[in-house]
């Protein structure tokens, strides 16, 4: 379970990006007030066009940065107080994520099982599940620099499952990759709802969207234009396609 | 936790090529190649300046007295030829200038009359100073003859040469061999150490800072429940063992050289060589490297963690070298000592420490203020380290 409250985030801004913003205040909201829930085995969207504040919201989710002001429970755990706690209990994928090109994908696995202090009696059921699943053991002792990129989303995906996290963020998980990759994290997602995860993914690709997610958040310009369940969206929807009725609500 | 992380970063950097040629490769060949090069050369130029045929002009005829007594010079000091100028001083000039001769002697005239009057005359010996050894070879020639000129007056008036020598004096030097290395090379060791300390920093600084913002790691690593002191730490102490490698496989190289390559023939001063590379000496040595490693890590890592790109890590870091190498360079001036004032100043006062250690010569306490020095900088770059690391606007591109 995620529950965003009054979430805000700004940035100073210097002289330089005062004058290409063309304003004298001193600090931009990357999200500005937004709230929101995630309950578990569902799928939450969030939407929104580029510098929407998408990212920002994820990062604060996933406690890379720290909110300027509101709060964030996760799994029961104030995230903005107790970031080491709440990061336990997430995986975090990002399409831009990139791996240690230099370890192999069983080193690298190994590796992040022990930052989240994984067991190494579940270390080894986790690994045998997931490369299994993932079709991983031929390459698992190869370097990961040396993998394709199919390949190497699997390991980032495995990456992300090892600690078997009760939370799964996705920032744009597909953005850039080809369609049978970008199909194995659209299952992934879909595994997570099955194995009841509570899962929040962002993205900018509708069809996506219309194809996963349970319910949706639009920001624009870091604030909510809208929240909602998928299956509302879809029925005081005015446009003819999802596209359209995201771009009317972005715009309004 | 930290372990875990130095272990995986270490294992990491052990893989990456630029690193090991920089900490490994570089460093370890340095000492053999510039003290193969140096012997080698300046050996094969003294042997040939010793076995170089001299083309000897001389002002006067083949039998004035300058040049029968030439001539009479054995060839064990050295072979010649010699070519009569016949009083055309202007012409052999010319050929001294154009290198068709190596030494020219002129004398007047009245050379030989003077001589047998025993009256002192004038003789010049002109060379090209830049030409190795031709300046010993003329004075060997010129105090063979005067030599023999010389007894051959003490007979004719009858002196007992001893009687006329007031003083046999001897110069000793009260330096042992051990103050002499350490005078000599003292400055230059530690400067070599410090120079691959910091290149061997340099690589994984980027490497585990940029790089992992270049690559998008960092976010990934960032939302593990691992404190962002810990990932610091973890990967400082990387770059410290980095850098202390790259210094210790240059004194592996320095000592490979001098005991595999026969530069140093005489058996006491090799012998004093060893006792100063003892394992006492290294000791200390990496005990006073080990503060100035984490001092360079320490500026490095808040430069590795705002760049954005290898390119603009590598474009601020590599000129910083000279800077911090600056002071280092002060030490290798002669009359730098070691003194309170210069025990403050950092770099300057490892590279003196080091060696007043080379030469015997150390005072203890500035030992200690120099390495206080250094661990108060050490922990000052740490701090501020800590405190880039942790600025959102830094760890995210």
């Amino acid at each position: 379970m995620i529950k965003v409250e009054h979430l805000t985030k700004q940035f100073s801004l210097n002289k330089e990006q005062k004058k290409e913003a063309g304003t004298t205040d001193k600090f931009a909201f990357a999200v500005n007030d937004i709230s929101f829930d995630c309950k578990p085995g569902e799928i939450f969207s969030l939407l929104g066009p580029n510098g929407a504040g998408k990212t920002t919201t994820l990062r604060m989710l996933s406690t890379v940065i720290t909110p300027s002001s509101g709060s964030i429970i996760m799994g029961g755990i104030n995230a903005v107080t107790h970031p080491d706690e709440a990061r336990r209990k997430i995986g975090f994928l990002t399409g831009s994520t990139g791996l240690y090109a230099r370890l192999n994908a069983n080193e690298l696995i190994d590796y992040f099982a022990s930052l989240y202090g994984v067991s190494n009696q579940l270390l080894t059921e986790r690994k045998k599940y997931l490369f299994d699943l993932l079709d991983m053991n031929e390459f698992a002792h190869k370097r990961i620099g040396k993998l394709s990129t199919g390949m190497k989303q699997k390991v980032s995906i495995c990456r992300t499952m090892i600690h078997d996290p009760e939370i799964v963020i996705f920032d744009e998980p597909t953005s850039g990759l080809d369609v049978i990759t970008a199909e194995s994290i659209i299952q992934l997602i879909r595994d997570c709802k099955a194995q009841n995860k509570t899962v929040i993914f962002s993205s900018h690709i509708m069809g996506e969207v219309d194809l996963l997610c349970d319910s949706l958040a639009i920001i624009h310009k870091g604030e909510m234009k809208y929240q909602g369940s998928m299956q509302d969206f879809r029925e005081k929807m005015s446009e003819k396609s999802i596209t359209a009725e995201f771009i009317k609500t972005v715009q309004a | 936790m930290i372990f875990k992380i130095f272990k995986k970063e270490l294992k990491e950097t052990l893989r990456d090529k630029r690193t090991l040629i920089m900490m490994l490769v570089i460093p370890i060949l340095i000492f053999p190649l510039i003290l193969n090069v140096v012997v080698g050369v300046s050996s094969s130029f003294e042997e040939s300046a010793e076995n170089k045929t001299l083309k000897i002009g001389i002002l006067g005829e083949p039998d004035d007295y300058l040049a029968i007594k030439l001539n009479e010079i054995p060839n064990a000091l050295g072979p010649k030829t010699l070519t009569p100028y016949h009083g055309d001083s202007l012409k052999m000039k010319a050929d001294l200038r154009e290198e068709k001769l190596d030494i020219i002697f002129i004398y007047d005239s009245k050379f030989s009359e003077k001589l047998d009057k025993m009256e002192p005359t004038k003789l010049i010996c002109s060379f090209d100073k830049t030409n190795i050894g031709y300046e010993q070879r003329a004075q060997k020639y010129v105090q063979y003859i005067e030599a023999e000129e010389r007894l051959k007056r003490y007979q004719t008036l009858n002196i007992d040469e001893q009687q006329i020598t007031p003083f046999e004096i001897a110069f000793e030097n009260s330096a042992s061999n051990q103050k002499m290395i350490g005078e000599l090379v003292g400055g230059f060791l530690p400067y070599i150490f410090i120079a691959f300390g910091f290149m061997g920093c340099m690589y994984p600084a980027i490497d585990l800072f940029t790089g992992e913002k270049e690559r998008g790691t960092i976010e990934t690593l960032l939302t593990t429940p691992v404190s962002r002191w810990k990932f610091l730490i973890g990967k400082m102490l990387v770059i410290i063992l980095s850098g202390l490698m790259a210094s210790f496989f240059a004194l592996l190289g320095l000592f490979l050289s001098i005991n595999f390559m026969d530069i140093i023939p005489d058996p006491e001063i090799m012998n004093v060589v060893n006792q100063i590379l003892s394992i006492g000496f290294v000791l200390k040595l990496f005990l006073l490297l080990l503060p100035l490693t984490v001092f360079f890590a320490g500026i490095m890592i808040p430069i590795a963690v705002y760049t954005k790109t290898f390119k603009e890590a590598q474009s601020i870091i590599a000129p910083l070298n000279i800077i911090v190498l600056l002071p280092a360079m002060a030490g290798l001036f002669p009359g730098i000592e070691l003194n309170v004032q210069t025990a403050l100043i950092p770099i300057l006062n490892i590279v003196l420490t080091t060696k007043g250690l080379i030469g015997g010569t150390i005072d203890y306490s500035l030992l200690i203020l120099s390495f206080s020095v250094m661990v108060v900088l050490a922990g000052i770059a740490v701090a501020v380290s800590f405190k880039q690391f942790g600025k959102e606007t830094n760890i995210l591109s």
